[in-house]
C-alpha cells in the first residue's frame, strides 16, 4: 500500500510543480462553457441541460489530464524503468489513478464555481449529494481513463484511438452523472427513481477498478 | 474435408433460412396488435441473441488468450467480435425500420436502445484499434482487455430492460420472462430463426477465422521478404 | 396504413438479407484478395531462392 501513495505522491508533485496538463484543462473547460452558453439559449438559470453540460466539460478537460497519465512517463524511458521496478502493476496503476483523482478534482473545484456564476446554478441545495456524485463520477472516469492510458501508452495512432475507445466507455458514468446532477440542480434531489442512477455509479466504479487491478499487468510489459 | 464441411453448414443454414421465411411470411399470422410488422421480429431478437453470443464467446477468447497466449484464441476473438458487429447492425436496422411504424421515428433516445448504440460503437472502437497496432503480441493483449471491457456494455444492454422504463417492448421468450407471452407457434418461429442464423453466423466466423490466420501467414512472410 | 405497414416489413427484411449479404461478399472478396498477396509472395521468395 506504501507504494501506492509513493506513486500518487509523486505524479501529484511533478504536476503540481509545472502545471501544464491542469492549467491546460481548466482552461479548456471554460473555453467549453463559453462555446456552449453560444449554442444553448440560456437566459438566466441553468435548467435541464445544466447537469448535461457540466459533465461534458468535466469529460472532455478531463481527458486532457488523463490521457497524459502514462505518456508522461514515456520521456527518459521512465515507464521501462517503472515496470522493471519490483513495484507490483496494479499498485503503479492505483497511484496514477488517486492522483488523476486529485487532479480531476481541483479542475472541478475550478469549474463549479464558474459554472455556477455563469449559468446561475446553486451548487449548494443538496452538498452531500453533490459531493458524492462528483466524488463516484470522477472517480470512474478517472479508471477508465487511467486504464486506457495505459493501453494506449506505446501505440502508433494513440491521439487518434483514444478518444475512441474512451468516450464510449465513459457514457455510462457520464449518463448516470448527468441525470443525478440535474436532480440535484433543478429538481428535488435524489428521489426513488434516481436510485438506478446511483447503484449505476456505485456498480460502475466497483467492476472497472476490479477489472483494471485484475488486468493491468497483461499490459505494462516491458 | 474441413471445407466440405463447412459448405455443408453453410447451404444447410442458407436453406432453413428459406424455410424459415417461408413459414413467417405466409403460415403465421398477423399479430393482432401490430399487423404485418411485427415479423421483424424474427430477425430481430434472434440476431441480437446471436451478436451477444458472438461478444460473450469472443470475450471467453480473450481471457483465455491472457491466460494462455494462445494466438488461436486471439483469432477466434477478432472472428467473433466482427460476426457480432455485422449482427448488431442487423439489431439495429431492423429495430429502426419496426420503430419507424410502431412508434413514428427511426430513433429514440431510450435506456435499451441507447445502451445498443453504445455497444456498437464500443466494439466498432475494437476491430478499429486492432487495425493499428502491427505487432501481433501487443495487439493481441490490448484488445482482450478492451474486450472484456467491452462485455460490461453487453450486460448492461442486456439487462436494460429490467432495470429501467423503456419504450422497448419487455422480453418476449419464454424463459427469460417467466411466463408464456406469445403464441407457441410463433415463439417457436423465433427459435427456428434462432438456430439458422447462428449456424449461419457460424459459418462466415469460421470464413473470418480463416481469413485472419491468412493475414497473418501473410504478415510473417513479409517481414521475412523485408528481413532479407 | 395497412400497405404502409405491411412495406416497413418488407424493407426490414430486406435490411437483415442485405446486411449479412453484403458481409459475404466483402469475406469473399477478402479472401481472393488475401490469396493473391500470399501467392504472389510466395512466388517472389522462390525466385529469390533460386538466384541465391
Amino acid at each position: 500500500m506504501g507504494h501506492v501513495f509513493t506513486i500518487a505522491w509523486k505524479d501529484l508533485r511533478s504536476e503540481l510543480r509545472t502545471k501544464e496538463s491542469i492549467n491546460a484543462a481548466a482552461a479548456f473547460s471554460m473555453v467549453i462553457l463559453v462555446l456552449f452558453s453560444f449554442v444553448l439559449d440560456i437566459s438566466g438559470d441553468a435548467r435541464d441541460f445544466g447537469g448535461g453540460l457540466l459533465w461534458l466539460v468535466f469529460a472532455f478537460a478531463g481527458a486532457l489530464v488523463l490521457n497524459r497519465s502514462f505518456a508522461r512517463e514515456q520521456s527518459n524511458d521512465c515507464l521501462d524503468a517503472l515496470v522493471a521496478s519490483p513495484l507490483p502493476g496494479w499498485a503503479l496503476f492505483l497511484g496514477k489513478a488517486i492522483a488523476n483523482f486529485a487532479l480531476l478534482g481541483i479542475v472541478e473545484l475550478v469549474a463549479l464555481p464558474v459554472f455556477g456564476i455563469l449559468f446561475n446554478a446553486n451548487w449548494l441545495r443538496f452538498p452531500a449529494w453533490t459531493l458524492l456524485t462528483c466524488a463516484l463520477a470522477t472517480w470512474g472516469m478517472t479508471v477508465i481513463g487511467t486504464m486506457f492510458s495505459a493501453l494506449t501508452v506505446n501505440l502508433r495512432l494513440r491521439e487518434l484511438m483514444l478518444p475512441v475507445l474512451v468516450y464510449p466507455m465513459l457514457i455510462p458514468v457520464l449518463m448516470a452523472a448527468m441525470q443525478l446532477t440535474t436532480a440535484l440542480l433543478v429538481g428535488e434531489g435524489i428521489t426513488a427513481e434516481d436510485w438506478i442512477w446511483v447503484k449505476l455509479l456505485i456498480g460502475f466504479d466497483i467492476i472497472f477498478t476490479s477489472l483494471s487491478l485484475a488486468l493491468i499487468d497483461f499490459i505494462l510489459v516491458s | 474435408m474441413k471445407n466440405k464441411i463447412l459448405m455443408a453448414v453453410a447451404l444447410a443454414s442458407g436453406l432453413y433460412l428459406v424455410r424459415n421465411l417461408y413459414v413467417i411470411l405466409l403460415q403465421l399470422p398477423d399479430e393482432a396488435a401490430q399487423g404485418a410488422i411485427y415479423r421483424i421480429m424474427y430477425f430481430h431478437v434472434p440476431g441480437w441473441i446471436t451478436s451477444f453470443s458472438a461478444y460473450f464467446l469472443a470475450g471467453l477468447a480473450s481471457v483465455w488468450y491472457l491466460i494462455k497466449r494462445d494466438p488461436r484464441a486471439d483469432e477466434y476473438a477478432v472472428a467473433l467480435t466482427e460476426v457480432g458487429t455485422i449482427f448488431t447492425m442487423l439489431g439495429l436496422a431492423t429495430g429502426m425500420v419496426w420503430a419507424r411504424i410502431i412508434w413514428g421515428v427511426w430513433w429514440v433516445w431510450d435506456p435499451r436502445l441507447t445502451w445498443a448504440f453504445i455497444c456498437f460503437l464500443i466494439y466498432a472502437g475494437y476491430l478499429m484499434l486492432r487495425k493499428t497496432i502491427d505487432e501481433p503480441g501487443q495487439r493481441g493483449r490490448i484488445a482482450a482487455v478492451v474486450s472484456i471491457f467491452a462485455f460490461v456494455s453487453v450486460i448492461i444492454t442486456y439487462k436494460s430492460i429490467d432495470w429501467w422504463r423503456t419504450q422497448h417492448p419487455g422480453a418476449v421468450l419464454s424463459f427469460r420472462a417467466g411466463e408464456q407471452r406469445m403464441d407457441p407457434a410463433m415463439e417457436g418461429m423465433l427459435f427456428h430463426n434462432w438456430f439458422a442464423l447462428t449456424a449461419f453466423a457460424g459459418v462466415i466466423m469460421m470464413l473470418r477465422l480463416g481469413q485472419e490466420r491468412m493475414q497473418r501467414e501473410l504478415d510473417a512472410l513479409r517481414r521475412y521478404t523485408h528481413s532479407l | 396504413m395497412d400497405q404502409r405497414n405491411f412495406l416497413y416489413m418488407f424493407y426490414g427484411f430486406a435490411a437483415a438479407w442485405f446486411l449479412l449479404a453484403a458481409y459475404l461478399l466483402t469475406l469473399v472478396s477478402r479472401e481472393s484478395k488475401l490469396r493473391k498477396e500470399v501467392d504472389n509472395l510466395k512466388r517472389m521468395l522462390e525466385e529469390r531462392e533460386k538466384k541465391g
